[in-house]
């Protein structure tokens, strides 16, 4: 009796820790589900040609989102271009190299310190080193911004997948007789290789969205550009401007940015997520 | 034992022709960091024949075996002196280039690991680090490699694909091919079986008893049957001593030191 008694008791623990869990799995998903949602009811009337077609107008006037797209796509993709190759290689020596000794320590603790930062205090210091000593807001800067607040994230998740592949696995590379580079490269970046991408990925769909540091230096530009000695307009910085503008076409502008970046950070997740399952698969 | 005698280990080794010696260690030390893994250890290891390390865990057996390649050279703190004689020169000398070391005395892990790569790729690997083959060399050369290790028949239409797709048994022979491809003279294997079914265990014993007919093989393992079965020297280690080394044969029947009857016989270990 005292056996059928515990069981049962064990089944309803059971039971109540698995209906919290699916609960709180439930309430995470609604929330992003009616995000996602109202972004698009409010977004998708905008949609038309002209949001890829033509540059952001006077108030009352026709007009796109073409020049911030492009501003985006430029200030995030070399912001990415830059935050992998320095946090990839940062991670790697961190976790097969660096070890527990003081200096690899003290860039941890370092590195964990600009992952929290404020992104409006990179945004100042980029503004002090390199808009006001260069004379101007560029592109570049907005795009060095955006690689200060991606490179932690790549260093910390590269170093964090490193660290979980099997010792074996370099002990093996070293035993065919091949250098360390050459397993970290051929070996241990290939077995890393989905969880570095996904860190990537994360750094990716958090600065597509920042705004604060993007308005201390890249600014914005009402035209076309893609000149990145200029300032440059972006989706977060037009987001902000024209959300909070007093006209309607301009608010229903501002949806339809906010709708493209929520829906082109899903989609860039879901493509490496196929892509990685199909890797895995041959 | 009395407490006040300290413990002596009387170490029993059998003589190898010294011309068919083809690797030793003479008064070996290791250390991981201030700790002593291993008190002079000085064994021969016979060329083309199986050599078994065997003992109780802790023993010191995988350390030594890991000594060999100076696999251990990853890891700072860990340190082996004495001597280690690879066709007479001592691979713990300085100048030593570990890559070409490890080329020539290759090594075979515990759990099987396979690279995240192509079953072709993963033979190929080693090869391609040191020897600029042609595509129809390298083709033989991967085939050769997978047919001595007894796993050809198996991944000859899929070689294109993941090695990590294999069945266990089937990683640990890729493994094996790995190493063989690379031409080493010494083969090195860590409990090569221990993460093995009994069929995969037989078929890995075939191959090793295949393979010293060219190659000087050493075998740190648990399993004293397959001692028994497959090798043609033991050496029996106890708290990081070579107690007993001799032919497999004379070891297991006519022990001379009182712990190795006793470790074979089940008493301890």
């Amino acid at each position: 009796m005292a056996l059928l008694d515990r069981r049962g008791r064990r089944k309803a623990a059971n039971a109540l820790f698995v209906t919290f869990c699916t609960g709180a799995a439930l309430f995470a998903i609604a929330a992003l589900a009616t995000i996602l949602f109202s972004l698009l009811i409010k977004g998708i009337g905008g949609l038309n040609l002209d949001i890829f077609t033509m540059s952001t107008p006077a108030p009352e006037s026709r007009g796109g989102l073409a020049n911030a797209i492009v501003g985006s796509v430029l200030l995030c993709g070399v912001a990415m271009i830059g935050a992998v190759s320095v946090g990839v290689l940062a991670g790697t020596w961190l976790a097969e190299f660096g070890g527990t000794s003081p200096y690899a320590n003290t860039i941890r603790f370092l590195n964990d310190v600009l992952l929290s930062a404020p992104s409006i205090l990179i945004g100042l210091f980029v503004y002090y080193i390199a808009v006001k000593p260069l004379g101007g807001f560029s592109g570049w800067a907005g795009a060095l911004a955006l690689a200060l607040i991606a490179t932690p994230v790549v260093t910390r998740t590269t170093e964090d997948v490193l660290k979980l592949q099997a010792r074996q696995l370099r002990e093996s590379g070293a035993a065919l007789g091949a250098p360390m580079w050459v397993t970290i490269q051929r070996v241990l970046w290939r077995a890393a290789g989905g969880g570095i991408i996904t860190g990537a990925l994360l750094a990716f769909a958090r600065i597509s969205g920042e705004t604060a540091p993007l308005l201390f230096t890249s600014l914005g530009n009402q035209f076309m550009s893609f000149d990145m000695t200029k300032p440059i307009s972006n989706l977060p910085a037009i987001i902000f401007q024209f959300g909070l503008s007093a006209y309607d076409d301009w608010q229903r502008l501002a949806w339809v940015g906010a709708m493209l970046i929520a829906f082109a950070v899903l989609a860039i997740n879901i493509l490496v997520r196929v892509l990685s399952q199909e890797q895995k698969r041959s | 034992m009395n407490a006040n005698t300290p413990e002596t280990f009387e170490s029993f080794v059998e003589d190898v022709p010294a011309d068919r010696i083809k690797l030793q260690t003479r008064s070996l030390n290791f250390y991981y960091a201030k700790s002593k893994a291993l008190h002079d250890v000085s064994i021969p290891f016979q060329d083309r024949s199986i050599t078994a390390l065997i003992g109780p865990s802790g023993c010191g057996k995988s350390t030594l075996l890991r000594a060999l390649n100076r696999i251990y050279a990853l890891y700072p703190g860990q340190r082996a002196e004495g001597e280690i004689l690879l066709d007479g020169e001592n691979v713990l000398d300085r100048g030593v280039d570990l890559a070409l070391l490890r080329a020539r005395v290759g090594m075979v892990f515990q759990q099987p690991t396979p690279f995240p790569m192509s079953i072709y790729d993963n033979v190929a690997f080693g090869v391609r680090l040191y020897e600029k083959l042609s595509k129809a060399d390298l083709d033989n050369r991967v085939e050769e490699s997978l047919r001595r290790s007894a796993l050809w028949n198996e991944v000859k239409d899929k070689l294109s694909t993941s090695g990590l797709g294999l069945s266990g048994g089937q990683q640990q022979r890729l493994c094996v091919a790995r190493t063989i491809a690379v031409r080493p003279e010494v083969i090195l294997l860590d409990e090569p079986a221990s993460a093995l079914d009994p069929i995969s265990t037989a078929k890995l014993e075939e191959t090793l008893v295949e393979l010293k007919a060219d190659y000087t093989i050493v075998i740190v393992t648990h399993n004293l049957q397959q001692a028994a079965r497959i090798s043609d020297h033991a050496a029996f280690m106890y708290l990081g001593r070579l107690i007993e080394f001799a032919a497999t044969a004379r070891l297991f029947d006519n022990p001379r030191a009182s712990r190795t009857a006793d470790y074979i016989t089940g008493r301890f270990g």
